[in-house]
């Protein structure tokens, strides 16, 4: 009875999912309405908070991409906030300060290393900006990113827009290949539904814009999430939608406002990147179950779904996958998977070739490692992500274990 | 992305703003939680890398054998006994058919004993008939030729006699006769006539008889019709013989076959387990593992399918028939045989896994 129920479960997930890919496309192509109505005229002020750490000279070509913004200068800044960093991050952003004198640069410094989420907290308070855009600081940003995000505050009830993140270097290697289409796929296609309903569950990080008086409001949420004491620092941009949903805001992905990142191309970073991620949907998940009735009650349909839907296909992958290799070891090396995957990956990698040349891949048929790679991140990833909750670590750009207390403290 | 956050040891400063006591319960919820995160993660990791190891294992080792428990309601089984039934009914058959043909066989070759033995007597009465008909023959065509004349003359004599009653009448009614005498006259005058018909008619039997004597008659052709079907007959039995023969040939072989498809399937497993009264122990061994299954080979019984093996039996037979099996860790499908096992523990029967001929890991 178990196994049919897990088996019933993930067929549902799987379902779901497959049949949100194909309301993308039928969406996309036939009704305008998934659309927002953009009002280019609408120029708010906006604050661009970039908080950093460890990036190097990547962080002076950040905001080198965001001075060639064709947003009117005099109506945005970029507060730069360095994150204690112990490479030479802040000289670039004092660099980029002499350097780009056509925009207003702010840099600033936190007292002591206080994670992602708390130093946008902490940039934010050198802002009195109507929309504040969040963004990461490794990311090169197209020039009208900008102009496309604030263009959809247009519509009064939305809280939160976010930008399109594409893939800078998608011929590293197998591993960039993967990652090129499932990005490509999940912008332009998975999220597509919730855009259609202005409730997408989870705007990127990279590029994420919302009003002031929004965040603000949920600042103090930020500040004081913790796990049993914990700081919790991952996963801003999950908590920051779901706040937003749950404020009776609606959120958007405008996947005109285009920004690039390099994404990993190493398993071992790539594995703790997925990690971080799979933690923040867990985490993110306890949160929904814990307040649930709030989320029926006040969140679209398709939300609370896709909110409960997706962590519990991540578990369940887990189970079947468990399930499977004990009962039909060899299952996953038939032919089958491999066909989908590849099948998958050339057309994708098609009309990525045709819609956005910067991403086109070298080697379509790459993707069909994906196989390999959804093995180990549902048999891995989720056990990993329920028993590393604790965890306060990055994984992916720590180069030495700061050992100060945090602080809400700004430089 | 953006930056990293502070490590574990950084939320003393934030832990410091909560009341105390909720601080130890978090504390106590947090050592619960990584001992048993611990826990799970390295049974996780354990459990993977026991995973991969047994994969590998199987992936390599060449000595191990699946036991199969057969059980007498087994399907092939009971296949194969309700077949050796029927063959074994079929033989029965065949030998009731046989017997039959044989004793056709015999009837019909007496039979045709007795039609050949009747062919000489005919020819002999043939023989002797004709010899007959040639000496008597002219005789009775001499005899023949003088009824006629004979006859001839009497009806020159008959002619006459219609004068002689006509002078009779004309006596009686001249009175010259009484009447006593004339019918008396007229009596003699009939029977006279009547000898003259009956001399014509003993004339032309005698005619029949001549032709009969002196030509092949009808009676003859009956004779020749009666020597033809004497002789069809006979070889419509030797046809029914030959036929017979060949037939009770080929049920003769036909027996010597499933007696021969009997005998082999008395060694197979499935007759063995349905047939027999002892619980027999068998086991599937995969083509690539054959070179460790022979007879008197030694039977191990692992934990875990690998380690801390015991020694349980020994290899007792090999079925020479092709089986096909699911692998026991893999779960392909398989070619292979199977094989009887003489089992100490009957547990080890029990088992996903036996080793033949040593321990796969030398312990």
């Amino acid at each position: 009875m178990a196994p049919i129920l897990l088996w019933l479960v993930m067929v549902l997930c799987l379902l779901i999912t497959a049949v949100k890919y194909l309301m993308g496309v039928i969406l996309k192509v036939s009704f305008p309405s998934t659309k927002i109505k953009k009002d280019y005229s609408y120029e708010p002020s906006v604050s661009v908070l970039m908080p950093c750490f460890n990036e190097g000279k990547t962080v002076y070509e950040t905001i080198e991409s965001i001075s060639k913004s064709n947003y009117p200068s005099e109506k945005f800044e970029v507060i730069a906030q360095d994150d204690c960093s112990v490479d030479d991050s802040y000289e670039w952003i004092l660099k980029a300060q002499r350097d780009f004198t056509n925009i207003r640069i702010s840099a600033g410094r936190n007292e002591a290393n206080s994670g992602k989420a708390r130093t946008v907290c902490n940039a934010m308070q050198h802002s009195t900006a109507e929309v504040i855009i969040s963004i990461d600081s490794d990311c090169i940003f197209h020039p009208e990113a900008i102009r496309e995000l604030t263009a959809c505050f247009a519509e009064p009830h939305i809280g939160s827009v976010g930008g399109r993140v594409g893939v800078r270097n998608p011929n590293d290697g197998v591993i960039t290949a993967i990652q090129a289409i499932l990005y490509y796929s999940a912008f332009q296609l998975y999220k597509i539904p919730e855009n259609w309903t202005r409730s997408v569950c989870c705007i990127s990080g990279c590029l994420f814009a919302i009003r002031r008086e929004l965040l603000l409001e949920i600042e103090p949420a930020i500040r004081a999430r913790n796990w049993f004491g914990i700081p919790v620092n991952q996963g801003e941009d999950r908590f920051l939608t779901h706040q937003t949903l749950l404020r009776g805001y609606g959120t958007y992905i405008d996947n005109d406002a285009l920004c690039w990142t390099t994404v990993p191309n190493t398993l071992s970073v790539l594995f703790k990147q997925q990690l971080r991620w799979r933690r923040s949907i867990v985490r993110d998940f306890f949160y929904t179950l814990k307040t649930l009735p709030q989320h029926v009650w006040k969140l679209h349909p398709n939300t609370v779904l896709t909110l409960v839907l997706t962590p519990l296909g991540a578990i369940v992958a887990l189970l079947v996958v468990v399930t499977m290799l004990t009962a039909d070891p060899l299952s996953w090396a038939g032919p089958v998977p491999l066909i989908t995957a590849l099948g998958v990956g050339a057309v994708l990698s098609w009309v990525i070739k045709k819609y956005s040349a910067k991403e086109a891949l070298a080697h379509p048929l790459a993707f069909g490692a994906y196989v390999a790679w959804s093995l180990v991140s549902s048999l891995l990833l989720t056990p990993l992500a329920l028993c590393t909750m604790d965890s306060a670590d990055w994984g992916t750009r720590t180069k030495q274990e700061p050992e100060v207390p945090l602080g809400n403290t700004t430089g | 992305m953006a930056t990293p956050p502070v490590k574990v040891t950084a939320r003393v400063a934030d832990a410091k703003k909560w009341p105390s006591l909720q601080s130890l319960q978090y504390k106590l919820v947090l050592t619960l939680y990584r001992v048993f995160a611990v826990v799970i993660l390295y049974a996780v990791l354990a459990g993977i890398l026991a995973y991969a190891f047994v994969m590998g294992f199987y992936a390599i080792n060449t000595s191990w054998a699946a036991p199969i428990i057969l059980s007498a309601v087994d399907e092939k089984s009971l296949d194969f006994r309700e077949k050796l039934v029927t063959s074994q009914q079929t033989i029965e058959d065949l030998k009731v058919d046989s017997a039959k043909l044989q004793s056709g066989i015999e009837e019909m070759t007496k039979h045709r004993a007795a039609l050949l033995a009747l062919e000489p007597e005919l020819q002999t009465a043939i023989a002797r008939e004709k010899k007959h008909n040639l000496a008597t023959g002219p005789t009775l065509a001499a005899l023949d030729k003088q009824k006629q004349t004979d006859n001839v003359k009497t009806q020159a004599v008959l002619a006459q006699l219609n004068e002689v009653e006509a002078n009779i009448q004309k006596d009686l009614a001249a009175g010259l006769i009484t009447k006593g005498d004339a019918a008396t006259q007229l009596a003699a005058l009939n029977q006279a006539q009547g000898a003259a018909t009956d001399s014509k008619i003993a004339e032309l039997l005698l005619t029949d008889s001549v032709l009969d004597k002196t030509t092949n008659g009808t009676t003859s052709l009956d004779v020749l019709e009666k020597q033809a079907e004497l002789r069809s007959e006979a070889a419509q039995l030797d046809v029914a013989i030959n036929v017979s023969q060949k037939q009770l040939q080929e049920e003769t072989r036909q027996i010597d076959r499933l007696k021969q498809a009997i005998s082999t399937a008395k060694q197979s497993p499935y007759y063995l387990n349905a047939a027999g009264g002892q619980r027999l122990y068998f086991a599937f061994v995969p083509y690539d593992n054959q070179t460790a299954a022979v007879a008197g080979a030694a039977i191990y019984d692992c934990l875990l399918n690998m380690i801390g093996c015991r020694k349980v039996g020994t290899v007792n037979q090999i079925f020479p028939g092709e089986e096909d099996a699911i692998h026991p860790i893999f779960k392909t499908a398989i070619r292979g045989y199977l094989i009887q096992m003489n089992l100490e523990s009957a547990e080890a029967a029990k088992s996903k896994t036996v080793f033949l001929g040593r321990k796969p890991l030398l312990f």
